[in-house]
């Protein structure tokens, strides 16, 4: 199958702290690749990388066979092939549920208001948060604005979802919500690379698990090998420390 | 007579004066306050631009946020009544000859735009940065950031600041007099100087002034709960027609 983001000796020094080392990795399209590994391994800045929300020190990102760290690359453009879902969740609060899904569709894809309007509904009502379209973001529970935040991101028709732990900061009666939605795009066929501590989930929906520690990835496969029966000794160490906790 | 009948014999003979005086008096403070609204976002957005590595366009940028800071700094250190005598006879020396009104509205724009500058600033840099990250991220450019996201998020949040703002401009342009513009100050000092009734007619300035600050309080209060919105929201049916109620 294609692939889609090829990432080649990837690396990332803060000052003196070598965050990646030599990140080798691939995503191809249609996959559901989790990304898991003890806190602190560099997982966010793994992801933030690929979207340019930190700049690699070293290493090649391509894209679609283009090289993204090329002088004079065009950022805004790459950016609305990838969509991103946060923690945090980061809807706008300036604008309601419906506003936060269309913007981009209007200032950075150019699309009409009418366009937008439809896509974003469209979304919305995957998931499930069609009828809250007039709502602000400060009326709505953690698990509502992380599915409106998947819906804006969706809403740009990017090629890949990237989600960095989007149930970390919800209560645990709302990850279920949010779980369910990401299962269904998994299932429609999206291409997703998402970072989790949900370890069930990731046994479920991925194509292939990738696990890292202290910046370098450790051991990559399908979810049987890597969740179930790990080659190497890290991470075996790291899933007896999660699952037993 | 008594004083208050004094003093309302004085309005009533020059009720066109003072009312002229205190609708000038309005009319800089809510320019002024428009004008360095326009200027303190203007700086704000400048001096908030991410810089890139050395570049041309990164010394130019410098160097023109040096400025601006130099003239916050000056605007902020110094009384505007000062402003305006400078501005006005230091314009005045190099034959540039202003309207005295225009003078007024430039020195209290300038003003107003060299404290609106350190509210907007601070409005941008504690809007939380993931806002600014998801903006990035579905492709939107710092400009568009700021004017779609940021910059009304700003807008609501120093709308206080704004309207003290606006207050604090009605009473103090009455420190236009002294480059004689006609505003309230001047038009009560001349009534008071020709009946030599100096504290009814101030009276009457003070009262005309409380009016505008109160009027604009209150308009101001008004139009922020305005627009923070309905507290609640309408859940839509899918199915039916009738939407249902779905508080906070
Ligand atoms: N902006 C930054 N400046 C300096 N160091 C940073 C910065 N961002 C991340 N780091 C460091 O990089 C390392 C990896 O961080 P990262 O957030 O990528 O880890 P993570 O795997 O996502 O962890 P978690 O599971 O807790 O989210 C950490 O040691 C962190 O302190
Ligand atoms: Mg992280």
């Amino acid at each position: 199958m294609t692939v889609v983001i090829d990432i080649k000796h990837l690396n990332k020094t803060f000052g003196n702290h070598e965050v990646l080392k030599d990140v080798n990795f691939q995503v191809r399209k249609g996959e559901v690749v989790t990304l898991i590994g003890a806190s602190g391994s560099g997982k966010s800045t793994l992801l933030r990388c690929i979207n340019l929300l930190e700049t690699p020190t070293g290493g090649e990102i391509i894209f679609n066979g283009e090289n993204i760290l090329t002088e004079g690359y065009n950022k805004e453009k790459y950016r609305t092939h990838l969509g991103m879902v946060f923690q945090q969740f980061n809807l706008f609060n300036n604008l309601d549920v419906l506003g936060n899904c269309i913007v981009g569709q209007v200032k950075v894809l150019k699309r009409s208001k009418e366009e937008a309007i439809n896509n974003a509904m469209k979304y919305l009502t995957i998931v499930g948060m069609d009828r809250y379209k007039n709502a602000r973001p400060r009326q709505l529970s953690g698990g509502q604005k992380q599915r409106v935040a998947i819906a804006r991101a969706l809403a740009m028709d990017p090629d890949v979802m990237l989600f960095d732990e989007p149930t970390s900061a919800l209560d645990p009666e709302m990850v279920g919500e949010v779980l369910k939605v990401m299962r269904d795009l998994a299932k429609a066929g999206n291409t997703m690379l998402i970072v989790t501590h949900e370890m069930e989930f990731a046994k479920e929906v991925s194509d292939r698990v990738v696990f890292m520690d202290k910046g370098v990835i450790v051991e990559e496969g399908p979810p049987e090998q890597v969740l179930v029966n790990p080659i190497h000794e890290r991470t075996k160490e790291f899933l007896r420390r999660t699952l037993n906790k | 007579m008594s004083f208050l009948e004094t003093v309302w014999n004085i309005f009533q003979n020059n009720w066109d004066l003072f009312l002229r005086g205190a609708w000038i008096a309005l009319i800089l403070a809510i320019l002024g306050t428009i004008f360095g609204a326009i200027i303190g976002f203007f700086i704000g957005v400048m001096h908030t631009i991410p810089l890139q590595k050395k570049s041309f366009k990164t010394y130019a940028l410098k160097t023109i946020n040096f400025i601006l800071t130099c003239y916050v700094e000056l605007f902020r250190g110094t009384p505007m009544m000062v402003q305006a005598m400078v501005v006005f006879y230091g314009l005045y020396a190099i034959d540039i000859q202003l309207n005295r009104f225009v003078a007024g509205l430039i020195v209290i724009s300038l003003n107003t735009g060299a404290y609106m500058a350190e509210y907007v600033r601070g409005g941008i840099v504690s809007i939380d940065k993931g806002q600014y990250e998801a903006s990035e991220a579905i492709g939107m450019n710092h400009f568009q950031t700021m004017f779609y996201i940021i910059l009304p998020q700003v807008a609501r949040n120093i709308l206080p600041a704004t309207g003290n703002q606006l207050v604090m401009n009605i009473k103090d342009s009455s420190v236009l007099s002294v480059i004689s513009v006609v505003e309230l100050f001047f038009t009560t000092n001349s009534v008071a100087g020709s009946t030599y009734r100096y504290a009814e007619a101030f009276l009457i300035a003070c009262v005309l002034y409380f009016i505008m600050t109160f009027t604009v309080t209150r308009i101001l209060l008004w139009f922020e709960k305005k627009m923070d919105g309905p507290d609640s929201y309408r859940v839509e049916l899918v199915t039916g027609n009738k939407p249902i109620k779905d508080g906070e």
